[in-house]
């Protein structure tokens, strides 16, 4: 099949704060030849009547995915790039229990079409050596696509972090939150 | 005979707006196009890089251009969507005639041609020849505004030739020529990495400009400190390290208020002052009285944070002063503007390395736009059409004599008080949509029904073209060869990427073959757009807007060039004043003094509450391309009303209760939104809509004397709660513009 | 081997061998002890026993996933309950609806519905026809008497009879040449889209794709091979044929099992995710502590609670809540929230 020039040296960093709510990456989403415009990216205000405050959300494409482990049919798999693929559209059947335990609320389900549908980190373009859709429009950096020293000299007062704290529970991701500088996890509740 | 043939809604099922969407899986070649054709977005001034796909004539999609410096591959989401502009069900595909009752019917190139070539003719015999006025737009190429330009001079021949950067950044451009001679952003983007503080006033950057966000983000990595007025907290003012939430029509009270901080505090460059500046005395002079509490009274702002801002701006050693609409749509717009570049000039920083000032231009080709001479007052090059030197030259490079150039005409908004007088009788547009776009549009659309003849060119039948009698069908941006010049000064090339469908005709081509029917062909005599370019460059030559040097070859091998570029081996100009020689004879700079003046309407007992209007990130100007793109429009599909929890409160307002919002001029209904991220004195509304959703029924026409711009940004509003509640966005259609 | 029997799964071993075991007596007694079974086809017989076992290993285990496990337990639960026949009513409508129709795929998008669609009809109608045969369970005899008039026989007993060279007799013994048709009609549209979905060339592997729709459209042919052979060219290749054929199939059969295949068998819970979803909102609906919004049922949250436990995750958070407890909206708010806390701690909103 197609030759894979995935290159493990390029990371994923978020940062929420720069968003700045214009949805193009979630428009640019829709792009992406694995989506069929359907968008996988998540893009909303997080309070509207006390703040501007918006949120972007891609697949944190976890090293342990909640998702994969709730799947009663095993559709959805981690590659050994540590990417965590969209359903398998022969295997599953809708129910929507990765939706639920997806502790950072990525996959979503399509009603009609009984499928769940998540980001796999634009594998059309990445394993081509491309950057995801919406990294690559995003216009405040909020979404960046690149290596961990770049973003390192261009964020001084920031530090790539990839463990997240739900309670009980610690997740870790290979996609990175940007956390002020002396961070090592982000303490959700 | 201008008034609405069938009822808005019969033209409505006919021509749209229609939502457009991507079909599941892209359009037919999207994954493999015939070619991509690097080009830029059509929307703002940023004017983004972006590459079409192309597939059998038609445009499959986009991939981002990772190359082109301003951008780097980011788009917003109108950038991302423009490509469905093309292949659009709405899209205008053969000219058409209004017949009464029966609405619009399809006739020939040559019937609608000579229709509105005998018309022209009967209305500048009848009237005299400036009966017969132009609106143009600054979504044109400037290959095409300088033709719209000299059509509507050599061949039109009339005076009465505007556009629609009369209500864009006018104010800006006539305030900086007052104090630089000249109208151009000072420096690049690029300058602004390493500025010490930032100061944006009156812009939206993060809804309006989404791509220069990455800019200013990238100053505040490098430890820049971001103060951003605005009287909402907008997106890029939420993490602001100041927000100053000025009351709207106030921002020069604040501006002089900050210059008193400087002067007093000693925050200046007395030797860039002495040297390169004059008016300083008179302008510290006009401010002597804005001390802090004043300050504080007049503009709704705490005064600590004023004190604030004077201290972060004064004591910086670089910086960056940017500002919008927001300032600039006033009736003392260019007071406001000045009032900035005081505090610029007085503290000198300006030309040298990340050190800058400049307006945010709207516009795709605002810059460019407003250089080559369909304005007004204007002749190519950023010339005085009341100047007989300037003059003289023009009437060289168009081979004409000096008298047969009109004089100076009527302004976009005194044009449509004009033809509302029944002084102006017939009229051509092209890329303006002014029942949308201009303040009390009840007032613009009476206009409109009075004219006798009016001919509108467009690709789309937008709200104004429902009310011409005959409809030419234009070029798409991708359908059509040109230049832009963005807002920093850089002009880029638009490159053709498919030919116009049906039997729509590039814009220049309905030009020309106007032209040649008006018996002024031979000055039209272009083979293609870049015959036109070369034409420019010796028009603008010498002008201060110099495009001399720069060449087609060398815009693309470059990606860009900024203007001045007075010669073939001038590299261009990124960064303005490094010599510290403004254009005027004398070479200084100019402080003009600014003292505070009222907005035209101020709160009273009957209208009590501020209103002021703007822009959303996915909707672009009047709409007439993005009230088209189905997810832009779901995006936010309806104008909502803005207001604080507060003052919602005294009128027992809940989210999407429906509210009349009333003017002396007019009323409009719209759903609240209820939010504490605006100044509890003030209610906004978007404008972006047409119809009975149109805030612009309700803003105010009172022009700046100077810039003619009119005054979008404040006025005097009632609320009244009609106690219903809106029913959901999706049912209200309000894109359609009923 | 050794590590073969190590991660041997007894239950499932013991239940696929009773589901082969049972398909071996059933054939015996459909076949009247092997008196009418085809001895031509006895390879098919034992690929499709295999498969059998293979599959019923593969479900046993699959079952015994938690959340599988869940989803199963509570199908039943639900469909054996007061209200069984509205539930059986619903599983018979999705059985037409989903299984035999696929008509969710239609929603993804309409040739790979049409793509889908032919390739599954002409595969399951010819499975119910194969597998009878196979098993002896149908066989046509000649009625006693006559040259022309054929009997066919279920377990051994007459259920029809016609005229040899009728619509029926024709329908009867050419009905898989019928469904290979659209079987490759179908693999090909399916094939298309792999060439020409960007998104599918990016995803899709030869294993588990491809390979599949090849097999399937070489089991047609080579079936249609027989066919062509036997009408024009008069048998002188059917021993090619009738092998290469064999091979096809009997690779089909063994490898449904492991690969693609599978699918056909899991998509069948998916009748029991629907009324999970049914019963789940009777039962109560829950709120995201965020959104103030429902969002899901109690039933579905509080099992995952469960199911996450027996996987080995917590979100249980101090208060005694879960994180569970938001939606998926109210999740990624209360993440951006923490984010924007921490942010804020740090002396600046921006970094």
């Amino acid at each position: 099949m197609t030759v894979t020039k995935y290159d493990q040296q390029m990371g994923f960093f978020i940062d929420m704060q720069r968003c700045i709510g214009c949805h193009a990456c979630e428009m640019a989403c829709a792009e992406c030849e694995t989506n069929g415009q359907e968008s996988m990216i998540h893009i909303h205000y997080v309070e509207r009547a006390v703040s501007t405050q918006t949120t972007v959300q891609v697949c944190m494409h976890c090293e342990d995915p909640a998702c994969a482990n709730v799947c009663p049919a095993d559709a959805i798999s981690k590659d050994e790039f540590g990417v965590v693929h969209t359903a398998e559209t022969s295997r599953c059947i809708g129910c929507s229990n990765c939706v639920l335990a997806c502790p950072f609320g990525v996959p979503q389900k399509q009603e009609k079409a009984e499928l769940m549908m998540k980001c796999n980190m634009c594998y059309d373009r990445t394993s081509a050596g491309k950057k995801p859709m919406c990294a690559t429009v995003c216009p405040s950096g909020a979404l960046f696509f690149g290596t961990r020293e770049e973003i390192e000299l261009k964020r001084p007062d920031s530090v790539p972090v990839d463990t997240f704290i739900f309670g009980n529970q610690e997740v870790k991701t290979k996609v990175k939150i940007m956390m002020p500088k002396g961070s090592n996890y982000l303490k959700v509740h | 005979m201008a008034k609405l043939p069938i009822s808005a809604e019969k033209i409505i099922d006919k021509f749209g707006p229609k939502k457009h969407y991507t079909p599941m899986g892209g359009f037919e070649g999207s994954h493999e196009p015939d070619k991509l054709v690097k080009t830029h977005c059509c929307f703002c001034a940023m004017q983004c890089g972006i590459q079409l796909k192309v597939k059998d004539n038609k445009i499959a999609g986009f991939e981002p251009w990772m190359e082109f410096p301003f951008n780097e591959g980011r788009l917003c989401p109108k950038g991302v969507q423009r490509y469905l502009q093309n292949n659009h069900p709405d899209r205008l595909l053969q000219p058409y005639q209004r017949v009464e009752g029966k609405g619009f019917e399809p006739i020939t190139w040559d019937n609608a041609m000579e229709r509105t070539i005998s018309e022209i003719r009967r209305i500048q015999t009848q009237y005299g020849n400036d009966s017969f006025a132009m609106l143009s737009g600054v979504s044109l190429t400037n290959e095409k505004s300088y033709m719209v330009g000299k059509f509507a001079r050599l061949a039109l021949k009339t005076k009465n030739l505007d556009y629609n950067g009369r209500l864009c950044m006018v104010s800006a451009g006539a305030g900086n020529k007052k104090a630089f001679g000249l109208d151009r952003i000072s420096n690049s983007w690029a300058d602004l990495k390493h500025a010490e503080v930032i100061i944006i006033a009156g812009s939206n950057v993060s809804e309006c400009f989404p791509t220069l966000t990455h800019y200013i983000w990238q100053a505040r990595d490098n430890g820049a400190k971001l103060i951003v007025v605005d009287p909402r907290v907008t997106p890029i003012a939420r993490t602001a390290d100041l927000h100053l939430p000025v009351k709207p029509g106030r921002d020069s009270a604040l501006f002089g208020a900050i210059l008193k901080q400087l002067v007093d505090n000693d925050w200046i460059d007395h030797e860039f002052i002495e040297k390169h500046t004059n008016g300083f005395e008179a302008a510290a002079e006009a401010v002597k009285d804005y001390d802090l509490d004043w300050a504080e009274k007049t503009t709704g702002i705490e005064k600590e944070k004023i004190l604030q801002a004077a201290t972060w701006w004064g004591k910086a050693k670089t910086s960056f002063l940017l500002h919008a609409r927001g300032i600039e749509h006033h009736t003392k717009g260019v007071d406001n503007v000045l009032s900035c570049i005081n505090i610029v000039l007085a503290t000198g920083r300006i030309g040298k390395p990340y050190c800058g000032y400049g307006t945010i231009t709207g516009q795709g080709n605002g810059q460019g736009g407003r250089e080559h001479g369909h304005k007004c007052d204007q002749l190519p090059g950023n010339r005085d059409i009341s100047n007989p030197e300037h003059r003289k030259y023009i009437a060289e490079v168009w081979g004409v004599e000096e008298k047969e150039i009109p004089g100076m005409g009527l302004s976009a908004y005194e044009i449509i008080e004009a033809i509302h007088r029944g002084e102006i009788k017939g009229l051509i547009s092209i890329c303006f949509n002014p029942i949308v776009s201009l303040p009390n549009n009840n007032f613009v659309r009476e206009a409109f029904e009075k004219l006798e003849y009016y001919v509108a060119i467009d690709f789309f039948l937008n709200e104004t073209a429902r009310h011409a009698d005959v409809i030419l069908p234009g070029s798409l941006h991708e359908e059509e060869e040109g230049t832009v010049t963005t807002a920093e000064g850089r002009v880029v090339k638009i490159n053709q990427a498919i030919d116009p469908p049906g039997e729509a005709r590039k814009d220049s081509d309905i030009l020309i073959e106007m032209a040649r029917r008006l018996g002024a062909g031979d000055k039209f005599n272009f083979e293609n757009s870049e015959a036109v370019f070369n034409e420019l460059r010796v028009a603008s030559k010498g002008g201060t807007a110099d495009y001399y040097g720069i060449s087609y070859e060398k815009i693309e091998k470059n990606m860009g060039v900024f203007w001045p570029c007075p010669s073939e081996d001038h590299p261009g100009t990124p960064r303005l004043w490094e010599e510290k020689k403004s254009a005027f004879p004398d070479g200084k700079a100019r402080f003009n003094p600014v003292a505070y003046k009222e907005p035209a309407e101020v709160v009273d007992k009957d209208f009590p509450v501020i209103l002021t209007t703007g822009r959303v990130v996915s909707q672009y100007l009047s709409g007439t391309q993005t009230r088209r793109i189905g997810k832009l429009v779901d995006q936010y599909p309806e104008p909502l009303l803005e207001i604080h929890p507060s003052l919602a409160i005294q009128y027992n307002i809940q989210n999407r209760d429906l509210i009349t919002v009333r003017t002396r001029r007019g009323e409009a209904t719209f759903p609240a939104q209820i939010v504490e991220t605006i100044r509890p004195d003030t209610v906004f509304i978007p404008y972006h809509w047409g119809g009975s959703h149109s805030a612009n029924q309700l803003t105010v026409g009172d022009l700046d004397p100077i810039s003619k711009i009119p005054e979008f940004k404040v006025c005097a509003c009632q609320l009244i709660p009609t106690g219903k509640k809106a029913a959901p966005a999706e049912e209200r259609s309000a894109y359609q513009s009923s | 081997m050794l590590k073969l029997f190590q991660t041997l799964n007894k239950v499932a071993f013991i239940k696929a061998t009773i589901a082969a075991l049972a398909v071996v007596i059933l054939v015996f007694i459909g076949s009247r002890n092997l008196q009418n079974f085809d001895a031509a086809l006895i390879t098919y017989l034992f690929g499709t026993v295999f498969a059998v076992f293979g599959i019923a290993y593969r479900y046993s285990v699959w079952l015994q996933r938690p959340p599988t496990r869940l989803y199963w337990r509570r199908s039943m639960q639900f469909l054996f309950s007061k209200d069984f026949l509205t539930y059986a009513t619903r599983s018979i409508y999705l059985l037409f609806r989903n299984i035999l129709f696929q008509r969710f795929i239609a929603y993804r998008s309409k040739t790979r519905w049409w793509g889908h669609f032919l390739l599954a009809s002409g595969c399951l109608i010819s499975f119910a026809i194969t597998i009878p045969l196979t098993f002896g369970w149908i066989h046509f005899t000649l009625e006693p008497g006559t040259y022309d008039i054929y009997n066919a026989n279920f377990f051994g007993f007459k259920v029809a009879s016609f005229e040899l060279g009728g619509p029926i007799s024709i329908l009867a013994f050419k009905a898989l040449f019928f469904t290979s048709i659209p079987v490759i009609i179908g693999a090909i549209i399916m094939m298309k889209r792999r060439v020409k979905d960007g998104g599918l060339i990016a995803t899709q592997s030869l294993d588990g794709d491809w390979l599949p729709l090849v097999l399937l459209i070489a089991i047609s042919v080579t079936g249609l091979g027989i066919g062509y052979d036997y009408t024009f060219l008069e048998g002188r290749t059917h021993q090619f044929m009738a092998v290469t054929h064999a091979i096809t199939v009997i690779l089909f059969l063994i490898w449904m099992p492991f690969g693609k295949f599978f699918h056909i068998f899991q998509r069948l819970a998916q009748l029991g995710a629907n009324l999970y979803k049914i019963e789940g909102s009777k039962r109560g609906m829950a709120v995201c502590p965020h959104t103030k919004a429902e969002f899901a049922s109690q039933t579905h949250i509080n099992d995952l609670k469960t199911v996450t436990k027996e996987l080995g995750f917590d979100f249980t958070l101090a208060d005694g809540t879960n994180h569970l407890d938001l939606s998926p909206e109210g999740k990624r708010s209360v993440l951006a929230k923490a984010h924007f806390e921490a942010r804020k701690a740090s002396g600046k909103f921006f970094g």
